[in-house]
């Protein structure tokens, strides 16, 4: 890949926002407390729940690579995934079984999504297949409740979350967050791969482009639909497995796919890595701007850090960092 | 090249009185006419003369209201799309429809896609037969590549291709099927002199290397009347000839509605 010098500015700048700020923060100021173990143990968290916004974002990048449609349920898609899935074991099914059969209802779904309402609209515009993601969206929020019960659920998948690794017992990192890094890691490996060097991935990204000429040389549309919505649920499904077990599963899990959004932003919606690239930076640029910047200004940069950090982008660099520049020619 | 000696089978393709309508506006008016195993034939015909909506029909993109296709041997009212890929109908379209973030190569992989037989379980672990499936269609795909003379644009995204070259690796996906029936659908507009060149050359050669029949829309009049076997004229939805392109040239109802006047 061909450095852009943007793209070298933008590293630039992060590097300077993230280390020499809270450096000469530490230095100059006696609030805020810096040493470099400290300053890394905040960016590997922060790097870790980054990963979890990562898995959120991925479902999106799905989607909006293989149909071309922002797919506005993928939050109701993790909320009805985590609770079937919590609903499921409740009903005595081990976890393991549980998992196989959440992901056949999230097939089920997808066959459904598909011939109920994607199979009426073959050839609209992109727009009009957005505001048929947010009906979607608001019938599974309402569907899984009504099955499952909307009270919160815990669901514990048995690893702890103490700290377990340390280096040179200056840094602390928490089990739990390794162990979805590495779930993250090799859905992103396998997805890459699936994408770009098998036939089913390039007829994905064919339909994107073009469903008329995909259907000429024998794509069929309805399959690849089908296909992408159930990798977007079992997406959905691994992201409220590990979302569900930090914060139970609840309502709530249908609004973080809101933070889904500047890591789309930042990544480009149509890059998978860049979907990874952009969650870690959001989750540890959030994370460093609370612990040694935020001091300076009273606190609360958390909350709204990432959604500033998107506006800037659009401003600069609209396609993400790794999304395909969009040219229009007339 | 001899004429000659090309084989110029039966009828492969036979369209009868086929009328497609768009609610009040009648877009193709009885129009018969049969498509012979290996030749070249050429649909022309002022702009909105059907002649796309024509192709349309042929690949099952539009279905007409009346008439029938009989397509080898086996008569139906209308084409399905997947069944036309299926069987061996392959086309381009007049506004290039590639699919413009995917390589070079990648856009006539799809064309493949047919032949490929791996299931998604296989796919999704890709490893061992997926592999060697892709291998081997990849190998197929450089014939092709070489054949269009386009190897040095293979890993370019086709949106930074210049129009002449998207034009052919439109041509190479379609190839990549394999098919036995090839729609071409104005694949010269916009192309100068050198490149029209090129693109007769290739077509003749698709003709006769692969004895792949071809129905060609075109308006670049001297390449119809050197390329084609036969030739239909279209007019507003109707048919108003239908011959070699001699006897289409003379005739005088085509003189007057469309050769006669400057274009």
């Amino acid at each position: 890949m061909r450095i852009e010098r943007d793209i070298i500015y933008i590293i630039l700048a992060f590097i300077v926002l993230m280390v020499v700020v809270p450096w000469t923060a530490g230095q100059l100021s006696d609030q805020i407390f810096f040493n470099w173990p400290f300053f890394f143990e905040v960016a590997i968290g922060g790097l870790l729940s980054g990963v979890m916004y990562s898995l959120i974002a991925l479902g999106f990048v799905l989607i909006f690579k293989a149909s071309g449609v922002f797919n506005f349920s993928q939050g109701a898609i993790v909320l009805f995934a985590a609770l079937t899935l919590v609903g499921l074991h409740g009903l005595g099914l081990p976890m393991w079984l549980a998992i196989v059969a959440t992901m056949g209802v999230m097939f089920l779904l997808a066959v459904s999504i598909e011939r109920l309402v994607l199979s009426k609209l073959v050839n609209q515009e992109p727009i009009i297949l957005f505001m048929a993601t947010i009906g979607i969206a608001y019938f599974l929020d309402g569907f899984g409740q009504t099955l499952w019960g909307s009270e919160v659920k815990v669901l514990n998948l048995g690893i702890s979350e103490a700290p377990g690794f340390y280096f040179d017992g200056l840094i602390l990192i928490n089990d739990f967050d390794l162990f979805a890094a590495g779930i993250a890691a090799v859905m992103v490996v396998g997805l890459a791969i699936f994408f770009q060097y098998t036939r089913i991935g390039r007829a994905l990204r064919a339909v994107a482009d073009d469903h008329q000429a995909a259907l000429s040389v024998g794509i069929p549309l309805k399959h690849i639909w089908i296909i992408v919505w159930t990798v977007a649920g079992l997406v959905g499904l691994v992201a409220g497995i590990m979302w569900g077990s930090k914060m139970g599963v609840q309502f709530a899990l249908s609004l973080i796919a809101l933070k889904a959004l500047p890591v789309l932003i930042l990544g480009g919606f149509t890059s998978v890595p860049g979907a990874i690239i952009g969650g870690l930076i959001i989750g540890a640029g959030e994370k460093l701007a609370e612990v040694f910047l935020a001091p300076m200004i009273g606190g609360g940069i958390e909350e709204w850090f990432a959604y500033m950090l998107a506006l800037a982008f659009l401003v600069f660099r609209p396609q993400g960092l790794f999304g395909e520049k969009i040219i229009e020619r007339v | 090249m001899d004429m000659n000696e090309r084989k110029i089978g039966d009828v492969i393709l036979a369209l009868d009185n086929i009328s497609l309508s768009f609610g009040a506006m009648k877009v193709l008016d009885d129009i018969s006419f049969d498509v012979r195993q290996g030749e070249i034939r050429s649909i022309i015909g002022p702009n909105g003369a059907g002649k796309s909506s024509m192709l349309n029909v042929i690949n099952g993109f539009y279905h007409p209201q009346e008439g029938s296709i009989t397509f080898r041997g086996e008569k139906r009212k209308e084409m399905d799309v997947h069944k036309a890929a299926a069987s061996g109908i392959a086309r381009t379209f007049q506004n290039i429809a590639l699919f413009k973030g995917m390589s070079t190569l990648d856009n006539i992989m799809t064309g493949r896609n047919l032949k490929m037989k791996c299931n998604i379980f296989q796919q999704a672990w890709y490893w061992g037969k997926a592999q060697k499936e892709e291998i081997e269609h990849r190998q197929k795909v450089e014939e092709i590549i070489d054949f269009l003379e386009i190897q040095n644009i293979r890993k370019t995204p086709v949106g930074r291709l210049p129009y002449g070259f998207q034009k052919r690796v439109e041509l190479g996906r379609a190839l990549a099927a394999e098919p036995d029936i090839l729609l071409l659908d104005e694949p010269m507009a916009g192309m100068n002199v050198e490149e029209k060149e090129d693109m007769s050359r290739f077509i003749l050669d698709i003709n006769d290397e692969f004895g792949t029949t071809i129905i060609l829309i075109e308006h670049d009049m001297g390449v119809v009347m050197d390329l084609s076997d036969r030739v239909v004229v279209l007019d507003y939805g109707l048919q108003l000839a239908d011959g070699p392109p001699d006897e289409v040239r003379s005739n005088q109802t085509v003189i007057d509605a469309y050769l006669g006047v400057s274009h």
